[in-house]
């Protein structure tokens, strides 16, 4: 039945590559138009002259930049004693291992293409280049030490080398260059090792004294005392990504998970609390104090809780605000904090058992969590409360940039509950709660955090009972959470409020409470949606610990611009300023770009609230 | 049809849910305030434990505070020190508000530029500068300003712009007496102008012929600013006028200010109960109120009483002033009023000079050292280094929120226009930007929110705002609690104006939707 | 009132009355939404609630496991009273279950997971046993390969069947429909009414608010029409579609089939 349609032969016609080249391109992309040509010329114009003048400020010959090099350790850690220097190293370590196999067991980093990579190559080398040709003539260019001409060649070698290298990897034939073929890691890793080697190999003016006690200056590596650390925490780290990588499909990946993410949670209080702080325990008084305490808040405790908790709603309910009222009262009488904090806990635990008491497995569970909250509790007072060993001319072991990332990580964690506390009461159906929270987050957010850092130092001495002491950093680090919370819980109740009416309905028809319903139903999906929020408060905060220089904290911002100028012995930087603060943007920066780039990769995953 | 119920015993308390849902917010509200009551109480025993008595009496003590600019830099008590910290505050904010907004709209729209070197740029000014810790950069800027070379004594003579390590002088215009009438005139330009465009727009539709309203309104206004410029003398009947107000105000008694204040808070809480009632009545009454409903009409009533009875309270306590007279709060709100109007009189004097002077920048001879001089305008270094790096960062997050209202407008949008036939200036005056705005004000409002805020890092560089000065005055005085009542109070009044005026604009724009 | 005597359509004996609401008044501002709503459901009784939007059938349906509360007059749900005692809910909310026109599956758990949630936190279930039975009822709406999907990757029809699976996972002895099948393509309304006409023949007792006439017919013991917040005329199917009695019964009849 078919007919069979002759078609007439037409000529074969390749396809015609689209037009290119670079005349095409500056078309296409700068001379688009008259009005845009012009535009593009005088963008140029400005853009080479700034980039002039920033290379001119950075080489000019009378910049001190071994106010940076020679007070790098001081920037990172303040003055946390030398001899102790391997807490420092160990903390170090531990984080780098943990990165190192997260990446392995979340399998972090996809491919890239040869064509990308050479493209990247090509325009820092071009960069390069350009520099050395547009750079300050008629002063040292001396980042190695060489005078101008030989300055000049070494930036157009070393760019000219960079750009050749990233155009051959461009055009390599065929559709290889297209090829996602190139892993991110293995660039990570080419990456570690050119800084690893610069570590060793590069060279920088240093000032020294010689013996009749002369300043004169002598070429150091960058990092002398510290290369061969880093050197053996790379490796480490490296190691450690391999083992994972070859055992990550050979165990279990949930269970693995589940242990990286609570080394990652307990990693920090260990680190800060018993690394670094090193308490000197009193282990008479644990013995015969801290440790009976909790054993028996943790056995009377089960116990009441394993009553609630079986099924007899309305006393439970009765047992728990009775213990509420007690735990409330216990602040009005002189007692010890243990003792008032675990009556709290102990309070909300039996509030929650009868929702999420559980039974059989579920109950072991429930009653496994309350003992190992009040031991954690317990053991964490122990340690505030001893004296740290480590001795420090300030009244802090912490200072510079290790200050700046423990007040950040800090108020982050703490900030992160209760600011979802005060989103689920500012959207609950109770108007004292809500005025409450209502009233709380809008009058942290109408003022700045400055004044609440002020408040914080000069109000809260004056209204605590004598005898209450609380350092400078603790301070900081509840004004901060106080007002990085109110912050979260606008971006939470984004999220919750963007949660249909028919979750809740579904839930309170399936007979969950209300608890239930937050804690399965709405919260998972509302802190999902607003994970992109959430990084970018982490990263506000994390610019806002720079406040702490105003209120007298030794954080990374106070030692560049305070105590780096005031130096007069062994050298003098009186009044050098801009270095460090240039330095210390830098550094920021790194940390903010970095922060920022992980929040965009996560909104593109995350697809924005949908699955 | 029989019907058995099993359970109808009475509920227990214990198990009312409406019972549970207000125990639990009441004891939550009892623990807070408890909370706070006692840290009170300990501050207030602290205070008498080192001698210091709490009370509002400091604000109006001499104080040896020094502003380095501003309305007032010898303030003669702390109130004034702070009044001045606060427009010093207002300054920056309202000049950083407009700069911000101009760049970051310039850069927001150069990041969707097709021509691919300003869009670079763009995108490298937004992702270095958000990244960068604010007080970073304004330490950043002041560090640059003071590397300049000091002023000596060969530089002394007139500038259009001079910069050294005290800041930058530059020509600028200043205002005189004849100011604020001229200001009337023009306002009443604005509305003349509005009233004119409205009128050649119902021309315009007429007769359908172009009829440039835009140019008729401006050309309104200018006729009021030039005969304002030469007629505001005749304004100074206003003068007596005003000072008769004055004199009104001051001869009232005292206590009307309470009863005022008292009457607005109960008829407020009656008024919000009798809405409440409104709005739960039907046809069969109010037979229906929940135990909700009851609570919350309690609450209204008892915070209206409470409200009122606060106004008697306060409006008793007694303030001593500069002068050493004694004053009640509410003969002070009196006076304050009344010397408002009298201030205000005074501005329409008829001998107060022509309305804005054009001056050079000058360098003179002060003492030993060559100081700019009172003419034209001088940017101290700390007001240069707060404003210009507010004014940066500010501007790279409202150029990202510019951007993404644009991109937010869809491309449909955009085809849909071009396909009517409209032309580029046109779609984008008519289609794009409204609807790009309406996306782009709230968030741009926060900004703004933000920058009114971080001008109070300004403490940082001694740039003397009212976080600045406020300290300066805590320190001297140990009165901590008012002061930092005095900053919650400025700056939630800031914040609640500027949002109030995105939210007027916003309802305004809203689409009317479904 | 009641229907054939003693026995439903579904052939079972009509037990005591399961649901009684006498005089049960709402309001939603100065709306009054229902005005007088007296009926009886009795045990295994299948009862189909028709009427315009904004009729109140919704609502009253809504009060009855106190998704809203009612603000005058009784609901009483298998012998316990509608109040403010929270014991009560509590009960109500675990006996009554309750099936939406937009489904309402929780997107972030597994379909499986949808179904345990209730009974394991709930009924206290062990995991183990809760997941047992959520498959056995995954079985009975015929969907037991989807277990581990999230609801988005479902269709229509195959959701509405989790939603039922999922109110069945708490044994509850009444189901409520909200509107079913309104939020459904034609092609999967048959699907979900299958479904629920094996549920009705299994002897549970039933109240559905639906336009799908064909459903009311075959499986309804009676026929409830809702206007302007109260109960217009009631009866059994077959007389209430042959020989309406009121006027606005016939008028919405006429537009309807």
């Amino acid at each position: 039945m078919t007919t069979k349609i002759e078609l007439p032969e037409i000529p074969e016609m390749a396809p015609e590559p689209p037009p290119h080249g670079p005349r095409v391109w500056l078309r296409e992309n700068l001379f688009s138009t008259p009005v845009s040509g012009v535009l593009s010329i005088v963008t140029i114009l400005v853009a080479l002259a700034a980039y002039r003048g920033v290379l001119a400020f950075i080489f000019a010959p009378d910049r001190r930049w071994e106010a940076v090099t020679y007070n790098a350790r001081l920037l990172m850690i303040q003055a946390y004693p030398n001899e102790q220097m391997t807490r420092i190293w160990l903390s170090v370590a531990i984080v780098v291992v943990l990165l190192a196999a997260s990446v392995a067991v979340y399998r972090i980093g996809g491919r890239t293409t040869p064509r990308k990579v050479g493209i990247g190559l090509m325009s820092l080398g071009s960069f390069i280049v350009l520099g050395g040709i547009i750079g300050p003539w008629g002063i040292a260019l001396s980042p190695f030490g060489i005078e101008s001409m030989r300055g000049f060649l070494a930036w157009v070698i070393m760019g000219a080398v960079l750009v050749i290298g990233g155009h051959l990897l461009r055009t390599i034939p065929g559709e290889r260059a297209k090829d996602p073929s190139i892993p991110i890691l293995g660039v990570v890793l080419v990456a570690i090792f050119v800084v690893l080697t610069v570590l060793w190999t590069v060279l920088l003016p240093q000032p020294v004294f010689d013996e009749a006690g002369v300043q004169t200056q002598t070429m150091e590596p960058i990092a002398m005392t510290t290369r061969l650390p880093w050197t053996l925490i790379a490796i480490l780290g490296i190691v450690v990504y391999f083992v994972m990588w070859f055992l990550r499909d050979r165990i279990p990946v949930g269970p693995t998970r589940k242990t990286l993410l609570g080394l990652w949670v307990a990693s920090f209080p260990v680190i800060v609390l018993v690394i670094l702080r090193d308490p000197d325990m009193d282990y008479g008084r644990v013995l015969t104090w801290y440790l009976p305490v909790a054993l028996g808040f943790i056995v009377i405790g089960g116990l009441i809780l394993n009553f609630v908790a079986g099924g007899r709603g309305e006393i439970g309910r009765v047992i728990g605000a009775a213990l509420l009222i007690l735990a409330f009262a216990s602040f009005a009488f002189p007692m010890e904090f243990l003792i008032r904090f675990l009556l709290l806990s102990l309070a909300m635990f039996a509030l929650a058992a009868p929702t999420f008491g559980g039974k059989g497995a579920g109950r072991v569970a429930f009653l496994s969590i309350w003992a190992g909250w009040a031991g954690l509790l317990t053991f964490f007072l122990a340690l505030l409360t001893a004296p740290s060993t480590v001795e420090v001319a300030s009244s802090s072991f912490l200072g510079g940039l290790l200050l700046t990332i423990v007040l950040s990580v800090v108020a982050i964690a703490l900030s992160l509950p209760l600011g979802i506390i005060l989103a689920l009461a500012r959207t609950s159906k109770m108007p004292i709660f809500r005025l409450m929270a209502t009233t709380y987050i809008e009058v942290v957010r109408g003022v700045p955090l400055i004044t609440w850092l002020i408040v914080a130092f000069i109000m809260l001495p004056v209204a605590l009972p004598p005898g209450v002491e609380i350092g400078g950093v603790a301070r900081a680090m509840g004004a901060m959470t106080f007002f990085s919370a109110a912050y979260l819980a606008e971006n939470v109740r984004g999220g919750l409020q963007a949660i249909p009416k028919g979750q809740y309905e579904a839930s309170e028809a399936m007979g969950l409470t209300t608890s239930q319903a937050t804690v399965f139903i709405v919260l998972p999906q509302a802190l999902r949606a607003v994970i992109p929020a959430l990084v970018g408060q982490v990263i506000a905060l994390f610019k806002d610990t720079s406040l702490v220089t105003i209120v007298g904290l030794f954080d990374f911002l106070h030692i560049a611009r305070l105590v780096i100028p005031s130096q007069t012995q062994p050298f003098n930087f009186l009044g050098v300023l801009r270095e460090p603060l240039l330095f210390a943007a830098v550094v920021y920066w790194m940390f903010t770009f970095t922060f920022s780039r992980i929040s965009q990769r996560m909104e593109k995953k995350l697809g924005v609230g949908e699955r | 049809m029989a019907v058995t119920v099993r359970e109808h015993e009475k509920t227990p308390l214990w198990r009312n849910a409406a019972f549970l849902k207000w125990s639990s917010q009441l004891l939550a509200l009892a623990v807070t305030l408890g909370f706070f009551v006692i840290l009170g109480r300990q501050a207030f025993a602290n205070f008498s434990a080192s001698g210091t008595t709490f009370d509002l009496d400091f604000l109006t003590d001499p104080i040896g505070v020094f502003l380095r600019e501003g309305i007032d830099t010898e303030p003669d008590s702390s109130i004034r020190a702070l009044a001045a910290g606060a427009m010093n505050t207002l300054r920056i904010s309202i000049t950083g508000i407009i700069a911000a907004t101009i760049l970051g709209t310039l850069i927001g729209i150069g990041r969707l530029s097709h021509n691919w070197i300003v869009n670079k740029i763009a995108t490298f000014y937004i992702e270095t500068i958000r990244n960068i810790p604010l007080l970073v950069q304004i330490f950043f800027w002041q560090a640059m300003v003071i590397a300049l070379p000091s002023l000596v004594a060969a530089d002394i003579g007139t500038y259009w712009f001079k910069g050294s390590n005290k800041g930058f002088g530059f020509a600028w215009v200043s205002w005189n007496g004849g100011f604020w009438p001229w200001i009337v005139f023009l306002g009443a330009g604005i509305i003349a102008g509005g009233f004119v465009s409205r009128w050649r727009h119902r021309v315009q539709e007429e007769t359908g012929k172009p009829s440039h309203p835009g140019y008729w309104a401006g050309g309104t206004l200018a006729v009021f600013a030039v005969v304002g410029w030469f007629a505001w003398p005749l304004l100074s009947f206003v003068e007596p006028i005003l000072h008769g107000i004055a004199s009104f105000i001051d001869a009232v008694p005292a206590i009307v200010v309470p009863i005022v204040l008292a009457a607005a808070a109960l008829l407020g809480a009656a008024w919000w109960i009798r809405n409440f009632f409104e709005s739960r009545r039907t046809p069969a009454g109010f037979g229906k109120l929940t135990d909700d409903d009851w609570f919350r009409v309690i609450f209204a009533g008892v915070a209206g009483v409470i409200g009122a009875g606060l106004a008697f309270l306060v409006s008793g306590v007694t303030i001593a002033t500069v002068s050493g007279e004694v004053l009640t709060v509410a003969e002070l709100v009196r006076l304050g009023i009344g010397n408002f109007f009298d201030w205000l009189g005074n501005g329409f004097a008829a001998d107060g000079g022509q309305p804005l002077n054009f001056t050079k920048a000058s360098v003179v001879q002060k003492g030993n050292f060559a100081q700019y001089g009172d003419t034209g305008a001088v940017m101290t270094v700390p007001f240069f280094a707060v404003w210009f790096a507010v004014t940066l960062y500010t501007a790279a997050f409202i150029a990202e929120i510019v951007r993404g209202g644009i991109l937010a407008v869809s491309k449909g949008q955009t085809e849909a226009a071009q396909a009517v036939g409209l032309k580029r200036s046109q779609f984008l005056r008519l289609i794009i930007l409204p609807q790009a705005f309406r996306i782009i004000l709230p968030p741009i409002g926060n900004q703004y929110l933000n920058l009114f805020k971080n001008t109070s890092l300004g403490i940082g560089v001694a740039y003397a705002e009212i976080v600045a000065v406020g300290s300066t005055i805590l320190n001297q005085t140990g009165q901590t609690l008012p002061i930092v009542l005095i900053w919650m109070a400025f700056f939630l009044t800031g914040s609640l104006m500027i949002s109030g005026v995105v939210n007027y604009y916003n309802r305004k724009m809203k689409l009317v939707e479904r | 009132m009641t229907g054939n005597g003693d026995v439903a359509a579904t052939g079972h004996t009509l037990g005591g009355p399961m649901i009684v609401s006498d005089g049960v008044k709402k309001w939603f501002g100065d709306f009054q939404a229902l005005k007088d709503v007296t009926a009886t459901v009795r045990e295994r009784e299948v009862v189909v609630v028709i009427g315009p939007s904004g009729s109140g059938k919704s609502t009253w349906i809504r009060c009855i496991n106190r998704l809203e509360a009612h603000q005058e007059g009784t609901i009483i749900v298998d012998g316990v009273e509608l109040t403010n005692d929270i014991k009560h809910i509590e009960k109500i909310r675990s006996e009554v279950g309750m099936v939406f026109q937009q489904f309402n599956l929780f997107p972030h758990l597994t379909v499986l997971d949808n179904i345990t949630l209730a009974p394991q936190w709930v009924r206290k279930l062990p995991k183990a046993e809760a997941e047992e039975s959520g498959m056995e009822l995954l079985e009975r709406v015929g969907i037991p390969e989807q277990a581990s999907k999230y609801p988005g990757q479902l269709s229509g029809g195959q959701q509405q069947r989790v939603a039922i699976a999922r109110s069945l996972a708490m044994k509850p002895k009444i189901m409520l429909f909200d509107e079913p099948t309104s939020a459904l393509d034609p092609e999967m309304i048959k699907e979900v009414l299958d479904v629920m006409k094996e549920l009705a023949l299994s002897g549970m007792t039933m109240i559905v608010v639906t336009h799908e006439m064909g459903f009311a017919k075959e499986v309804a013991d009676r026929v409830l029409f809702f206007d302007y917040g109260t109960i217009v005329e009631a009866g059994t199917p077959e007389h209430f579609f042959t020989n309406p009695q009121h006027d606005r019964t016939k008028l919405f009849l006429s537009q309807i089939l």
